[in-house]
């Protein structure tokens, strides 16, 4: 049942599918438009800026958020719930409030980048900057999760590797050097690892803030799939996109396989 | 170096009160102008607070198309979802836990490669199982000539329930039951059934919240599927219909869409806030990504 999907995906990637009548095997025809496809290029090249651009954030500041939240107190929790907030509503919702907080005309940034005297920005319909707000309303989303995955993992550092550093005289600065930072490592990795996948499977915001535009420059693997697929009803051209797809999601976990070094309790993401 | 400890604390204190401020603005904001006028929020001067506090915004986004059917939609594919799963999940988890049959090892690695394979590239397979699946909405034997699954309830149910995390989650939690307790159960001569269902299921209290938390909120706030499996109108879910009924115009209503989206997050955040623990487990345990 697990591997139908995949059984027909494959399959499917070799014809001319288009959901009603024709149903004819192509041979690697599919593949052959997909390598001269200027589109699917420049979608692949989006996802992989979108993961360059949101993986190294995420991970840094949903550390640092871990550390500054990791003490035991209630007003701690009560903090650490309220950066958990965006991550419990929907994609959509995040994008429909942050198309109005980047709209130019009635948006909150502009309104407030006027008051204060910086010229105002078109935000989601500049080619350049339309990615960086995608990047950026994906990172508010899912701060917290990376902070709680982060607190998880310190949680389970021994206390008394710390006490022994500070009976030795190493400052809190050493400590996290040298103490949280390679315990942390499983953690770390995990956290790659699922945010790597997740970033190649970015869809939702895509489609909601932008719609792959202006100009194709937010278009993603995804986002294509959907067009072709749906749009399009090109089903045979976009299950060839998802072989690919499925191809670099095998590859991340087979790396993930190999030197994962935690249980499988938390290996699946 | 107490006075120096001390004043660490209140510099950590102070950045983050700012940063928890930035990052919760925009919900602040959200409420905020779903209650103004379109001409307040339009006019390039911004103010705070609306002039006139504008709740009849509420009533009016609802008014959009027929959204009690959209959210008694969500409502239900969420509901059924939930208790569907649960079952399964709780029933083949214990299988996987306890029972010892031909070719467990094998169905179990499969489950865990299901579980790898991310929604989206299945996405495409699935919706032709779903529309060429035999003898429903209008299909031959052979699952031609109609649609299939398309615009239904459990077009959108159903792979919801097939995901095998649960099971995978549920089956962890049996495996560190004592294998006395299911000794003592036999002495007294329970079946496997009965066993289940008296000591099992009983048990299993804080690993059902978890898994009916977490799959209460992918479902609810799931935007591929339901894009993809529904067309018609009074079949849509909440989140298609925030985007197909305010988004697509040429001048958005923002307070309306704003109004339209507290709505939806507001059972999230009212579920979030009595099950808080549920849902920190649930992510913990388990490191799914919504």
């Amino acid at each position: 049942m697990v591997l139908l999907p995949l059984v027909i995906v494959i399959i499917n990637s070799f014809t001319n599918y288009d959901l009603y009548k024709t149903h004819d095997f192509v041979g690697l025809n599919n593949y052959k438009t997909l390598l001269a496809d200027p589109l699917f290029k420049k979608a692949l090249g989006n996802t992989l800026i979108y993961t360059a651009l949101y993986l190294i954030p995420s991970m840094v500041l949903g550390l640092l958020l871990a550390l500054l939240l990791s003490g035991e107190n209630r007003g701690v929790a009560i903090f650490r719930t309220g950066f958990y907030l965006p991550y419990i509503i929907s994609m959509v919702c995040a994008s429909t409030i942050w198309m109005w907080m980047f709209d130019p005309a009635a948006g909150f940034l502009n309104q407030a980048l006027t008051a204060l005297g910086i010229p105002p920005s078109i935000w989601l319909k500049d080619p350049k900057l339309a990615m960086l707000c995608v990047v950026f309303v994906s990172l508010w989303k899912n701060l917290g999760y990376c902070m709680l995955i982060n607190l998880s993992g310190i949680k389970a550092i021994p206390g008394y590797l710390y006490e022994a550093a500070e009976i030795d005289g190493a400052n809190s600065f050493k400590q996290f050097c040298h103490i949280t930072v390679p315990m942390l490592q499983p953690t770390t990795f995990f956290l790659f690892i699922t945010t790597c996948i997740s970033s190649f499977n970015v869809f939702e915001q895509v489609n909601v803030l932008t719609n792959g535009g202006p100009m194709n420059t937010t278009t993603t693997i995804v986002h294509q799939i959907y067009i072709r697929g749906f749009g399009e009803f090109k089903m045979g051209y976009a299950s060839a996109i998802s072989v690919v797809l499925l191809l670099i999601v095998s590859v991340i976990t087979l790396i993930n396989l190999k030197y994962g070094n935690q249980g499988l309790d938390t290996d699946i993401g | 170096m107490k006075i120096q400890k001390k004043r660490k604390k209140i510099f950590i204190l102070i950045c983050t009160t700012v940063l928890l401020l930035l990052v919760l603005m925009p919900f602040f904001l959200m409420l905020l102008t779903s209650l103004k006028t379109m001409p307040e929020i339009m006019s390039p001067k911004f103010k705070v607070f609306p002039e006139k506090w504008l709740f009849s915004n509420y009533a009016d986004a609802m008014k959009r198309g027929n959204w009690p059917r959209y959210m008694g939609n969500t409502l239900f594919v969420t509901g059924t979802t939930v208790i569907i799963s649960l079952i399964i999940n709780s029933l083949a988890g214990y299988s996987f836990a306890r029972i010892s049959f031909r070719g467990r090892n094998v169905l179990f690695f499969f489950a865990l490669i299901g579980m790898m394979v991310p929604a989206q590239v299945t996405m495409i397979p699935v919706f032709i199982i779903l529309k060429n699946f035999p003898l429903v909405g209008g299909n031959s034997i052979l699952g031609a000539g109609g649609t299939g699954f398309i615009n239904t309830y459990a077009g959108l149910i159903l792979p919801y329930i097939a995901g095998p995390f649960g099971v995978f989650l549920c089956r962890q939690f049996y495996m560190n039951f004592p294998a006395s307790l299911d000794d003592a159960a036999k002495m007294d001569g329970c079946s496997r059934f009965t066993a289940y269902l008296r000591i099992y299921f009983p048990l299993s209290k804080p690993i059902l919240a978890t898994l009916a938390v977490l799959k209460a909120t992918q479902t609810w706030n799931d935007y591929m599927w339901p894009l993809i499996m529904i067309n018609k109108e009074d079949m849509m879910t909440a989140q298609v219909a925030v985007v197909t009924k305010f988004t697509s115009e040429m001048s958005i209503q923002w307070n309306l869409l704003m109004a339209a989206t507290a709505i939806i997050i507001s059972p999230l955040f009212v579920l979030f806030l009595f099950t808080q623990k549920y849902f920190v487990e649930g992510i913990v345990t388990t490191g799914i990504k919504g």
